[in-house]
């Protein structure tokens, strides 16, 4: 009897240690059939969630019994990133298909052997609707390890019904203009700009010293040392700018603040990417019909340049069996066929990296095609170039700079030790 | 001769067994793997490359990391001889059995049944430089608006005071340390004309010394640890005024410096190990934790 117990009690602890393998084992699927596991952020109240359900539904109905994408939801921005991280150190590829936002820092991803290269598959029309710019971003070290999909120009947002109401009649163009029309908002009664120091990356001031810097130093000018001129005039501006027209919470504050600042309408001068246009706080807002999206007021001698960035890159989990790569590439092209990407961009107002003959109906969603296409170049913003160390250096002696702490050149210094070169 | 065999050997390796895979797997094993990348240069992706103690010498040289670790010693002494000690005299209040005691002590507890999230975002709001309570009230004696949170001179104490306030987890340990005190003692004090306070002093505290050193230790430990709180309010901000080592190290892992993470995760356990071995030589006396050890 006691043998009996103890046997008994022997397979049932061996049935819960071997329950972690058996929960990780692959879904079943139907006889022949490829499963393709797609953990995927554009779920749930996303706004990109809605077409991309739908082209999966379509390419899973035109490929019933061959092959079948499965989203697995993933609604959290963060935990997502978190996820793809962690399931790369630990040598696991986070899905079949996944989506990194790629920058300096998380280019390091190109070195792990479980991200799929695509040179070979990129070829002849697929590779041509592509924008060769955002190609040659994405391709590290000759290796084109990702797909360069949803993109993002983060230009500057004006309230004008408050622009108006203090004397402004246009977005500034220059920096004379752009100080007059502060001091304007300023003695009208409202705090000119959403500025802030918070979160890993002091969004909104982070595109704001980005325009600056590329306008002072160039399209190149994040290849110089951060001690350089451009940085320094630009950490200058930035004191200036948060000390006189700014609210008193922009220190510490983060996007949610920042943002919040301006749809209550206490700002009337942001800085944001397209995605903001879809949010139904901001359409709700009285002055939304008055919302003009324009170029950064150049600071320096060079014009023209936009912000952009690679907001979302795909990548697929490297495979031996030529069945299932050939299913990922399938996949792939379908997704970035313009005519399925132009359907996402319809529903969401973001904008991407394939080229298609789609034109925004929305006023505000409209703007921003028509400042991409008035920009004679575009450059990416600090936070992209330079990586996550660096930018968080960035964010927190912000805070120190713009209380008169340090000095803009120690700023810039401090910024210079977290760059990896 | 033949050392006699313990007849429950069996039972008892069963029963330990899934607690030492557990401990082994979820403990020991992160441990050692933290220690041996620590002593690495790695990113997370591709191999390890051995470099001794570089992390570890680059870490102790970065004065936005030592700064981490003063902030986590203040956290530590804050939770321990500021938090513990509120704690103790509510207990001591409640433990007289006011009328309500049991309303307070259900209301002292309920911010631990709280979501961390949701009380960093209410004492965001309260400290507020527009819209906040502590600012209108500011307002309201004619002083002008302060950025608590945005201001290095001030944003660690803000946080630090609303974690220090938290009492009611250290305060229900005390509380039912001081109701299992024999009523005998104070009965027996009161017939010798010990005053309240007298009664306190040389019954209720001597009689509490190892509850309290254990509240102490476990408060410290906690301090030494501290991240969420602080990440949500401050994110380490501004200027690194309010980082701590645990945020120190997620910021690392965020930007897939691993090595350097795993080297601040090791010193972090040893610090963390220091204060606890410390507190408990330092007023280990009359500690169950002590005396168990010894």
């Amino acid at each position: 009897m006691k043998g009996i117990f103890k046997r008994a009690l022997g397979v049932v602890l061996v049935a819960l240690l071997a329950l972690p393998a058996l929960v990780v084992a692959q879904s079943p699927s139907k006889s022949g059939e490829i499963v393709l596991k797609w953990p995927c952020i554009w779920v749930g109240k996303d706004s990109k969630a809605q077409a991309v359900a739908e082209i999966v539904e379509s390419f899973n109905t035109a490929n019933a019994g061959k092959i079948r994408v499965e989203i697995e939801p993933q609604p959290d921005y963060n935990a997502y990133e978190q996820k793809v991280r962690t399931s790369l150190a630990a040598g696991v590829a986070p899905g079949d298909i996944f989506t990194i936002k790629l920058n300096a820092t998380t280019k390091e991803y190109y070195q792990s052997k479980l991200l799929m290269e695509f040179s070979k598959e990129l070829s002849g029309a697929w590779k041509s609707s592509f924008d060769a710019g955002a190609l040659a971003q994405s391709t590290v070290d000759g290796k084109l390890k990702t797909l360069p999909f949803e993109t993002a120009i983060l230009p500057i947002w004006y309230n004008m019904d408050a622009l108006r109401k203090a004397g402004v009649a246009a977005p500034p163009a220059t920096m004379a203009e752009f100080w007059t029309a502060l001091d304007k908002l300023k003695a009208s009664g409202v705090y000119p700009m959403s500025q802030m120091t918070g979160d890993v990356n002091a969004w909104t001031s982070m595109i704001w010293f980005s325009h600056f810097a590329v306008s002072l130093g160039g399209q190149k000018v994040w290849e110089k040392p951060f001690t350089d001129k451009a940085f320094v005039e630009s950490a200058k501006l930035m004191q200036r700018i948060f000390k006189d027209y700014t609210t008193p919470d922009a220190v510490g504050a983060g996007a949610g603040v920042s943002g919040g600042h301006f749809l209550a309408g206490r700002t009337a001068v942001f800085a944001n990417g397209p995605w903001y246009a879809g949010r139904a706080d901001l359409r709700a807002t009285p002055f939304f019909p008055s919302v003009t999206i324009a170029a950064a007021p150049s600071a320096g001698p060079n014009k023209g340049i936009m912000i952009s960035r690679l907001q979302a890159n795909i990548a697929a989990g490297e495979t031996t069996d030529k069945a299932r790569r050939a299913a990922i590439i399938n996949f792939l092209k379908y997704l970035t066929a313009p005519e399925n990407v132009a359907k996402i961009a319809k529903s969401s107002g973001a904008m991407f990296a394939v080229k298609t003959n789609y034109l925004p109906e929305d006023a505000l969603q409209k703007q921003f095609y028509t400042i991409a296409a008035a920009s004679k170049t575009t450059a990416t913003d600090l936070e992209a170039a330079l990586g996550a160390e660096a930018t968080l250096e960035f964010a927190q002696q912000l805070g120190a700079l713009v209380l008169g702490q340090i000095t803009p050149e120690s700023f810039c210094a401090a910024v210079e030790r977290k760059i990896d070169r | 001769m033949r050392k006699r065999r313990n007849p429950n050997a069996v039972k008892i390796a069963l029963f330990l067994t899934p607690v030492l895979v557990l401990f082994t797997a979820f403990f020991v094993y992160p441990f050692v793997f933290t220690f041996v990348a620590s002593l690495t240069r790695w990113r997370g992706i591709g191999a390890m490359r051995f470099i001794g103690f570089a992390n570890f010498g680059k870490l102790l040289g970065d004065p936005t990391f030592r700064l981490a670790i003063r902030n986590n010693v203040i956290w530590a002494l804050a939770s321990g001889f500021v938090q513990v000690p509120l704690a103790a005299l509510v207990a001591l209040i409640l433990a007289r059995e006011p009328r309500g005691w049991k309303a307070l002590r259900t209301i002292y507890f309920l911010p631990n049944v709280i979501s961390t999230v949701a009380l960093a975002m209410v004492w965001s709001a309260l400290y507020n430089p527009q819209y906040g309570a502590f600012n209108a009230i500011r307002g309201l004696i004619g002083l002008a608006p302060r950025n608590y949170l945005g201001d290095p001179a001030t944003a660690l104490v803000s946080v630090i005071i609303q974690g220090v306030l938290y009492i009611g987890y250290f305060m229900i340990i005390i509380l039912a340390a001081a109701m299992s005190i024999p009523r005998e003692l104070y009965e027996a004090a009161e017939i010798d004309g010990a005053t309240t306070l007298q009664q306190e002093f040389r019954i209720t505290i001597p009689m509490l010394r190892g509850t309290l050193v254990t509240a102490i230790t476990l408060a410290m430990a906690y301090g030494m640890r501290h991240f969420e709180s602080t990440y949500l309010m401050t994110g380490g901000g501004p200027a690194y005024a309010t980082t701590t080592m645990g945020i120190d190290l997620f910021n690392k892992m965020d930007a897939l410096r691993y090595s350097e993470a795993s080297a601040a995760g090791v010193i972090l356990i040893l610090l963390g190990t220091l204060v606890i071995v410390g507190i408990r030589k330092a007023l280990g006396k009359g500690d169950p934790m002590a005396e168990a050890g010894q």
